[in-house]
């Protein structure tokens, strides 16, 4: 329970100005992306790794809950006070630190804007892959601690793949540095990689060092119609076998384009099963090249219509498809729950099929988007959260697609996260031990509990 | 009451907080409370009886430019900007317009409009001026550089009808009350451009305040009488359009006024018959070949997008095509050319300390382009602009007049 004279103390290294405690700003702190919501009973926002480690001290001297937060754009109540406490809202604490470019590294605050740091760091001709489709919104820190994905995952990797270095705070207020800022470090556990992803249940993360990468000097877009998913499954497995990885590899079905076609008007094929939206990049000799042999693959496997962009701008037009895809889904009903389940890309177009069969079954509306290069999902379930016999069916269908992946070797979730979303679902695909061995972890981080109470471990059964 | 649509908008958030970095106002605050998001969420609460109509969410509720980046940003398409002003009806009907905002309106209604202005504006203010404290500031505004009231209203100036030979087009125009009130030198370089394309021109003498700030400071019944009185002076089928070079006054004639109307219970078909025929002055121009009556002007210029052009008339190219017909200006964009100035109506007298760091951003990108002239359709954002400009040699100006110099028109040039 958070008491005035602990709110004092708050206070005293805070300032009034950064501590919000009224009913309004609460209830603003209450959701994320997710459909749950609990309230705070405040929210803190430092702007220095000082601060976080003083209210650290204060948190534990009194057991209070402390739950991390950057913009809260999670898809999985990660970034919610789910036991009460506060929220550390990282949101002030937002300077791109240093550039540095003879090395390929940057140093940044945990509230700098993914796409913010992208555009700084393009300017002088570098280049930060991850970019999940919150990267607008998303905070480098959540995405961080969530180990965000994206697009271009298939040959770019995850946020994991660019870390180099933390500063975090431990739940006693200790500050400690990971990783370093050579490429090459064996030095000791990879602590790094371990924080990365811990959903904030382990440290907080104050400073992040990651690594950068020349910016590719040319790109392509293919987007190739076809008339069956098998079609657009076997373009992808030819690209794979043949040895090209692009960029992207982005998949559309039909109730995608349908919703494309009446809101943006693109012109898509109304009777189209799958597009496959393709993205390679690099030097200009190859990206011609690839983009030609990619090109014939689509043809070879039955498209119906394939476009490689000549221009920048023909890519963005394109693109805009992928872009709109989201919005226009997400205008159909008031709700739109987004899965991401992952399988082993060779089983992505059976993936795609049983997500349709079990959308017929329970009669739910379900469009999928895939990142299909790496086999990652995301069946946009659709529906209205205030229809409780409509939410069962929804859960039994998700229920439905976890076994599917799981029985082919799948994971929960390829980027989105366990958090409260998924927990039920975790012993399907870890086991007794591997739990055990993270809840000791999670214990040696945190022996009080205070971090982000309520998380994916303790939801777990 | 809110209207069941718009009720309904609530629900349809999916909350994925696409709209808080564009959001200039968040940008500021870093605080949720303040970003698109938190107000339909707040207003969801609201709804859902979990909140009581506060000071606090009144507060939080004018805390937005009404600049509608977030509406043309939502991936679900939501009407952000008409929940928010539907809620503010609401919390106005409960707490009432501030003392200040009140007194203005009444102003802006008419009822004490003319005997204000002659005393204020004539004798008073005009006269005062150089008197007042030479630091004294409106929010983020140098108390010097406001404008003087003009000596007389413009449309006690001007003929009803300025008719023209032959004429090649008929319009109707609205000044709106900048124009009329304070800088009649637009109005006249709107009015010669469209008479030297051979257009007639008619002026209805008794048009009102437009409303639209009224309306957006959550007083829709007292921005009614304006709008029906204008609706009934300008629905007419008898023109080629109704132009305004207002960006607000066009938001209100060509968007607002239908939705307010329904929204208010009212029959909204004349409103939409009027919304059809209004076109903004960059629009109409833009029929015309005016590029071979224009001689050069030297200089440079940039653009800026006044949000109730750009996002509520979806008005982007035209005011460009316009200033890139005249010879030897060189036009230069700006960055984020199309962000709120930081200005908002009452917003940057309110809110001071968030338009201040808004503005500075829009300040440093027109100083960047090196440009001695400022182009913009709305005088909120003129004001913005021009009373936040560090130094001197950037004008501030409407479209209009660069178009009416270029012409070589005896008015702008005296």
């Amino acid at each position: 329970m958070l008491t005035e004279k602990i709110l004092q103390e708050f206070e005293t290294i805070l300032g009034k100005e950064r501590i919000l405690t009224s009913k309004e700003d609460l209830l603003s702190y209450a959701y994320d992306a997710y459909v749950e919501e609990y309230l705070p009973e405040a929210v803190l926002f430092p702007k220095t790794s000082a601060e976080v480690s003083q209210i650290m001290k204060v948190a534990s001297t009194h057991r209070v809950f402390v739950t991390p937060r950057g913009a809260g754009s999670g898809l999985a109540a990660c970034s919610l006070a789910k036991q009460g406490g506060v929220i550390l809202c990282f949101t002030m604490m937002n300077r791109v630190l240093e550039i540095n470019k003879p090395n390929r590294y940057a140093v940044v605050e945990p509230g700098v804007v993914v796409s913010e740091f992208q555009k700084e760091v393009e300017k002088i001709g570098l280049f930060y892959p991850p970019d999940p489709g919150s990267a607008t919104v998303a905070t480098m820190g959540g995405t961080v601690l969530m180990n965000a994905g994206g697009m271009r995952g298939i040959k770019y990797g995850v946020t994991r793949d660019y870390l180099m270095g933390l500063e975090v705070v431990l739940p006693s207020g200790e500050v400690i540095q990971t990783g370093s800022l050579t490429a090459k470090d064996v030095t000791g556990y990879d602590l790094t990689r371990l924080i990365c992803g811990s959903e904030g249940t382990l440290a907080l993360v104050t400073r992040i060092i990651v690594r950068l990468l020349p910016k590719p000097k040319a790109r392509r877009t293919l987007q190739a119609i076809y008339h069956t998913i098998d079609q657009a499954g076997n373009t992808v497995a030819r690209i794979v076998e043949e040895g090209i990885i692009p960029a992207t590899l982005e998949l559309m079905d039909k109730v995608i384009i349908k919703a494309l076609e009446d809101y943006a008007h693109l012109g898509l094929p109304l009777d189209a099963e799958a597009i496959l939206l393709i993205e390679v990049d690099g030097d200009q000799a190859s990206v011609e090249k690839q983009a030609g042999m990619i090109a014939e693959f689509c043809r070879g496997q039955g498209a119906r219509d394939v476009r490689v962009s000549q221009s920048e701008k023909e890519s963005e037009q394109l693109w805009m498809a992928r872009r709109g895809a989201f919005g226009a889904v997400a205008r159909m009903r008031p709700s739109c729950v987004i899965e991401d389940a992952t399988v082993p890309v060779s089983f992505l177009t059976r993936a795609i099929k049983e997500v349709r069969t079990i959308a017929q079954r329970n009669q739910v509306q379900i469009a999928v988007l895939a990142h299909a290069g790496d086999g990652n999902l995301h069946p946009l379930v659709l529906c209205d959260l205030r229809d409780q016999e409509e939410m069962k069916r929804v859960e039994k269908a998700m229920d439905e697609i976890v076994d599917f992946a799981m029985a082919v070797g799948g994971v929960l979730s390829g980027e989105h996260g366990i958090g409260i979303a998924k927990a039920k679902y975790l012993p399907r695909q870890l086991s007794p031990q591997a739990l055990n061995l993270m809840r000791a972890l999670k214990k040696t981080f945190d022996p009080q509990g205070i971090l982000n109470p309520g998380s994916f471990l303790e939801c777990a059964p | 009451m809110i209207s069941k649509n718009l009720r309904e908008e609530v629900h349809n958030c999916i909350k994925c907080g696409i709209c808080l970095t564009p959001c200039p106002v968040y940008k500021q605050r870093l605080v949720e409370a303040t970003s698109p998001r938190g107000k339909v969420q707040l207003i969801r609460n609201v709804m859902e009886g979990n909140l009581e109509l506060s000071e606090n969410f009144t507060r939080i509720l004018f805390t937005c430019l009404l600049c509608e980046t977030c509406t043309v940003n939502c991936p679900s398409g939501l009407q952000v900007d008409q929940l928010m002003k539907a809620m503010r009806v609401e919390v106005i009907e409960k707490f009432g317009l501030p003392g200040k905002k009140k007194f203005l309106f009444e102003l802006l209604t008419g009822k004490r409009l003319l005997p204000f202005y002659l005393f204020w504006g004539r004798v008073l203010r005009n006269n005062l001026l150089p008197l007042l404290p030479v630091k004294g500031k409106v929010g983020t505004i140098p108390l010097k550089k406001f404008p003087r009231l003009s000596r007389q209203p413009l449309l006690k100036k001007i003929p009803e009808v300025i008719s023209v030979p032959e004429p090649k087009g008929r319009v109707l125009y609205f000044t709106g009350c900048a124009t009329n009130y304070l800088d009649g030198e637009i109005g006249r370089a709107t009015i010669e451009i469209l008479v030297r394309l051979g257009v007639e021109v008619v002026v209805p003498k008794d048009q009102m305040c437009c409303g639209l700030p009224i309306f957006l400071a959550g007083a829709p019944q007292m921005a009614l009488p304006n709008i029906l009185k204008n609706v009934a002076l300008f629905n007419r089928q008898d023109v080629d359009a109704v132009v305004v070079e207002c960006a607000t006054c066009g938001a209100a004639l060509k968007k607002e006024y239908p939705h307010i109307l329904r929204e208010m219970g009212q029959n909204a078909e004349k409103a939409e018959a009027l919304s059809r025929k209004v076109l903004d002055i960059s629009q109409y121009l833009m029929k015309f070949d005016l590029g071979k009556m224009l001689r050069p002007l030297k200089g440079k210029v940039t653009y800026h997008d006044p949000c109730h052009l750009l996002r509520s008339q979806g008005v982007k190219d035209e005011p460009r095509a316009l200033l890139r017909q005249i010879p030897e200006l060189d036009f230069v964009e700006m960055g984020g050319a199309d962000v709120c100035c930081g200005g908002g109506g009452t917003f940057q007298w309110e809110h001071p300390e968030i338009s201040e760091n808004i503005t500075a951003q829009k300040i440093g990108n027109i100083e960047e382009t090196g440009a001695n002239y400022v182009a913009t359709g709305c005088p909120g954002c003129r004001l913005q602009i021009f009373g936040n400009l560090r130094k001197d040699g950037v004008e501030v100006v409407h479209p209009v007049q660069l178009i009416s110099r270029s012409l070589g028109s005896p008015i702008s040039r005296a």
